[in-house]
């Protein structure tokens, strides 16, 4: 055993023989503390999920994948999965967290925590080298890229994700148009994020964090070539599997397979992006007349048009992947908590499902934690009650229900399918719901704005990460402008617990006050599923739709 | 006849000056700014003001509307393109020529290095629908025009009015159900390259199909009316009477006659395939003019807007023109002396 170990893995491993907690949660926790993969894998008594053998695979030929290709600004910026496969081919993290929700290093050769969880050592991989210049990763390129995402004048989310235990917000002096000061945000010491030697980088973070290899799996979190001072286009540097020759917006991106790739693969000698558009029909003809091998993310309808088709494997994973039904409770008729509830209390979940995805989804319950999330505490269900509902909303003045817009988007086509239903059902209780579909580029203008709005909201792999982006006071992307002093202070305490059982306890108390105060309802969790062409090889879907051409391959 | 030219260019260009001062206008009352959708939903409202700055967005409109226009016709160079504005804007023709239609936020490329490609592309669709419209809606039109209400006229015109009140993205999932999962023979989608195995020639038979089959219908229903009047004239009842082959009446003296308003409609066909062509260029994800305009309308890209703009404007004036002088060839009663 390493003499480095965390001094929590024997109690892990004593817990894992007691039967106390689960081999996932084992896996999960031990390889968060530093523990390799393969090691832990083992203690568990299982084997690692079947990686395919480079040996086995076959090698050449062109692989050509659908996707919609976005304008990308800075791959610190990306905001979509789509932007981040773009670049995921080029730039990589410095961990990378599973189909399996386990994070492994990536960049890294391994990571090392204190007992405290505060003090993080990452060692970085001494085989990588960048595509331009052949120059080897060095731990000031790492430090540039994480101190980059901190400064507020970039705008990457990573800055949400990291406030709390290395960037602190601060009033900076100035006020909003309001006379409201405002809050700007810094690294909390000038050693947060220090350098150790040529390979060794350390986080010292002022409150302990947990999830800390999981925020370096952020899809933004790439790390990029200093020098090139965060643009991102054909023949960006990066220390990826493959160099992009080409990237045209609306309609694809080529890359071709680099020789001298530190990792195994890639198999395949060159890739491509083909950008179909919105329109699904484009997707499932592509995929019939074989113009494309797989499509990023194809939805149930997609699915159902193409699974009969003789040359197509279909692909599901259980996702985090969800919407929520997302109220301001500054907004007038939603001020008082009771509205709120009676919303929870209004819908069937099942319909739900079944009518706008159809069948591809799990019943959420309102807190934003999902059964598959380590954390997660289970508490009681509770069915639709129109009566219950009703009587909420007289209690809190609303007697005869009231009518309110809410904003959502067009495409994808499920999600406004789910608002539909949901106003349906609304409409039981009395409130009417008049849906307000603005197209994708206007919709991001009003996100955060809009009283009252259906979002959809990514796969995480912990259930903190969501909470902590979206509903902590103030965070980067709090859209709900929740903002709960109670709940804060449990989220920061459960961040720091690394004892599940103990954990959970936390989690339980943080799930009831989403469902008693909460700003949300929240139907369903997705299953997310695609296709790809039967001579792919090495395909796994990633339950965040991620795309790691450097594993597949083609079959002659 | 030079005066009559030069009367049409004049008008031309009035009309492109309305019509790009028109865009600016209502540009500025969609919602969202350019500065918000190119940086995402994540972005920071000091990031935003920062790039509108840099953008030179926040001038009123009639200076930024004086200043394309200036950098179109070539009189002040594009400020977008100063380094200084680390925009990063690059145009390899310089950043003062004449017909710089500025820089596209979207593509991020100059709209000179975008439309022309894409408008080809589109041209290219709308020209073979084009030469498939004209034959068979004049030969349609014709058909059931000689003899209204008789078993020939209601069978076509059966036909031409399904075909035309089918949408075009009900009648492209049609044609994709038959011919790309059925049988099939044909490629699904048109990235007009051949990289996904399929020759390009065989990519344009389905968009091409689906424009003939909306279009060429209503054209056809045009030509039909016209002809019945035609064929109702004094003059054709007499080259009739006086034992002239109905072939010959119909190609000697109707066809001209009852070409004459259908003319019209033809040369309009240009502008719908022209820009008009959207649904059909999204259902098969063909790289086309239509989803340009789309994307760049969404996005709020104005330079590309007003450069597909001037762009649609000019094509309408010209085969505005061609209209007339058609009309002069066809009719010499109208002929300017």
């Amino acid at each position: 055993m390493d003499t480095d170990e965390h001094p929590y893995i024997p109690t892990l491993i004593a817990d894992l023989t007691s039967r106390g907690i689960s081999r996932r949660d084992f896996l999960r926790k031990a390889t968060l503390l530093g523990m390799s993969a393969a090691a832990a894998y083992s203690l568990a008594g299982i084997s690692e999920p079947s990686v395919a053998r480079a040996e086995d695979m076959p090698k050449g030929g062109n692989l050509r994948i659908g996707m919609r290709c976005m304008e990308i600004k800075d791959p610190h910026l990306a905001d979509f999965a789509e932007k981040s496969n773009v670049i995921r081919q080029v730039c990589e993290y410095l961990t990378l967290t599973d189909r399996n929700n386990i994070t492994h290093p990536y960049l890294l050769e391994k990571w090392q925590v204190s007992d405290d969880l505060k003090t993080w050592t990452l060692h970085i991989r001494k085989d990588v080298k960048w595509r331009k210049g052949g120059k080897a990763l060095t731990a000031d390129d790492v430090v540039w890229n994480l101190k980059r995402v901190c400064d507020p004048a970039i705008g990457s989310s990573m800055l949400g994700l990291f406030t709390g235990y290395l960037v602190q917000e601060y009033d900076g002096g100035e006020k909003d148009d309001k006379g409201n000061p405002k809050k700007s945000s810094k690294l909390w010491a000038d050693n947060a994020i220090e350098k150790v030697d040529d390979a060794t980088v350390r986080l010292n973070c002022f409150a302990p964090q947990i999830a800390v290899p999981e925020h370096l799996y952020h899809y933004p979190m790439f790390i990029l070539d200093p020098a090139e001072n965060g643009a991102f286009g054909a023949d960006a540097n990066g220390t990826g599997p493959f160099e992009i020759v080409e990237y045209t917006v609306g309609k694809g991106a080529k890359y071709k397979a680099r020789s001298d790739y530190w990792g195994t693969g890639p198999y395949l000698d060159t890739f491509e992006y083909v950008d179909l558009g919105d329109n699904p029909g484009a997707g499932i003809a592509a995929v019939a007349s074989r113009q494309v091998d797989g499509l990023s993310e194809a939805d149930a309808v997609q699915v159902n048009a193409m699974k009969n088709f003789p040359h197509v494997a279909v692909y599901k994973v259980e996702t985090t992947q969800t919407v929520v039904a997302r109220m301001h409770p500054d907004a007038e008729q939603f001020k008082d908590k009771r509205v709120r509830q009676a919303m929870r209390y209004a819908i069937d979940r099942e319909k739900i499902i079944q009518t706008s995805l159809l069948g591809a989804g799990t019943p959420a319950e309102d807190h934003h934690v999902a059964p598959s999330h380590p954390e997660y505490a289970a508490l009681a269900k509770y069915p639709r009650d129109i009566e219950k509902a009703k009587k909420l909303l007289a209690d809190a003045g609303y007697p005869e229900g009231f009518e309110f817009d809410m904003v959502t988007r067009p495409d994808p086509i499920w999600e406004l399918n789910t608002a539909q239903v949901l106003a349906e059902q609304f409409k039981d209780i009395g409130v009417t719901i008049n849906i307000k579909s603005l197209p994708s580029a206007q919709y991001w203008e009003v996100w955060t704005t809009a009283p009252f709005s259906l979002t959809a909201w990514g796969h995480r792999p912990l259930a903190i990460m969501t909470l902590s982006l979206a509903y902590r006071s103030n965070a980067a992307w709090n859209e709900s402008h929740y903002s709960n002093a109670e709940f804060d202070q449990l989220l920061t305490q459960a961040e720091g617990i690394l004892d599940p059982k103990e954990r959970s306890k936390v989690m339980a108390k943080i799930e009831a006050i989403m469902q008693d105060d909460g700003p949300i309802v929240q139907p369903f969790w997705r299953i997310f599923s695609t296709v790809m062409d039967k001579k792919v090889k090495g395909f796994e879907l990633h339950p965040s739709q991620y795309i790691f051409a450097h594993q597949y391959a083609i079959a002659a | 006849m030079v005066k009559f030219l030069l009367n049409r260019l004049a008008m031309m260009l009035l009309t492109m000056l309305c019509a790009s001062f028109l865009v600016f206008a209502v540009c500025e009352y969609t919602p969202g700014s350019v500065a918000r959708k190119s940086l995402g939903p994540f972005a920071t409202q000091q990031q935003v003001d920062l790039l509108t700055a840099k953008l030179k967005a926040n001038d009123p409109l009639v200076v930024r509307y004086g200043r394309w226009l200036g950098v179109l016709v070539g009189a002040i160079p594009d400020p977008l393109q100063d380094p200084s504005t680390g925009l990063n804007f690059k145009d390899p023709r310089g950043s003062q020529y004449f017909g710089n239609f500025g820089y596209s936020t979207l593509n991020k490329l100059p709209v000179n290095d975008v439309i022309w490609n894409r408008l080809g592309n589109t041209a290219i669709l709308a020209g073979l629908a084009f030469l498939l419209i004209v034959p068979l809606s004049i030969i349609f039109g014709i058909l059931s025009g000689l003899k209204e209400g008789g078993p020939l006229d209601r069978t076509l015109s059966v036909i031409c009015i399904t075909f035309t009140s089918i949408p075009e993205f009900a009648s492209g999932v049609f044609l994709v159900t038959l011919f790309v999962i059925l049988w099939p023979i044909l490629p699904g989608t048109s990235p007009l390259n051949s990289d996904g195995g399929w020759a390009i020639p065989y990519q344009f038979v389905l968009p091409v199909a689906v424009l003939v089959i909306y279009d060429f219908g209503y054209v056809a229903r045009m030509i039909r009316v016209s002809m019945i009047a035609v064929m109702e004239r004094p003059y054709i009842r007499t080259a009739v009477l006086k034992g002239m082959s109905t072939r010959r009446v119909i190609l000697g003296h109707a066809l001209r006659n009852a070409m004459i308003a259908p003319f019209t409609v033809l040369l309009l066909q240009i502008n719908f395939l022209i820009s008009g062509v959207v649904v059909t260029e999204l259902v098969f994800a063909y790289p086309g003019f239509g989803r340009l305009i789309l994307e760049a309308s969404l996005f709020g890209d104005i330079s590309t807007l007003e450069a597909a703009t001037l762009i649609t404007v000019a094509i309408a004036v010209v085969t505005q023109l061609l209209g007339d002088l058609g009309y002069m060839l066809l009719d010499p009663r109208i002929r300017v002396r």
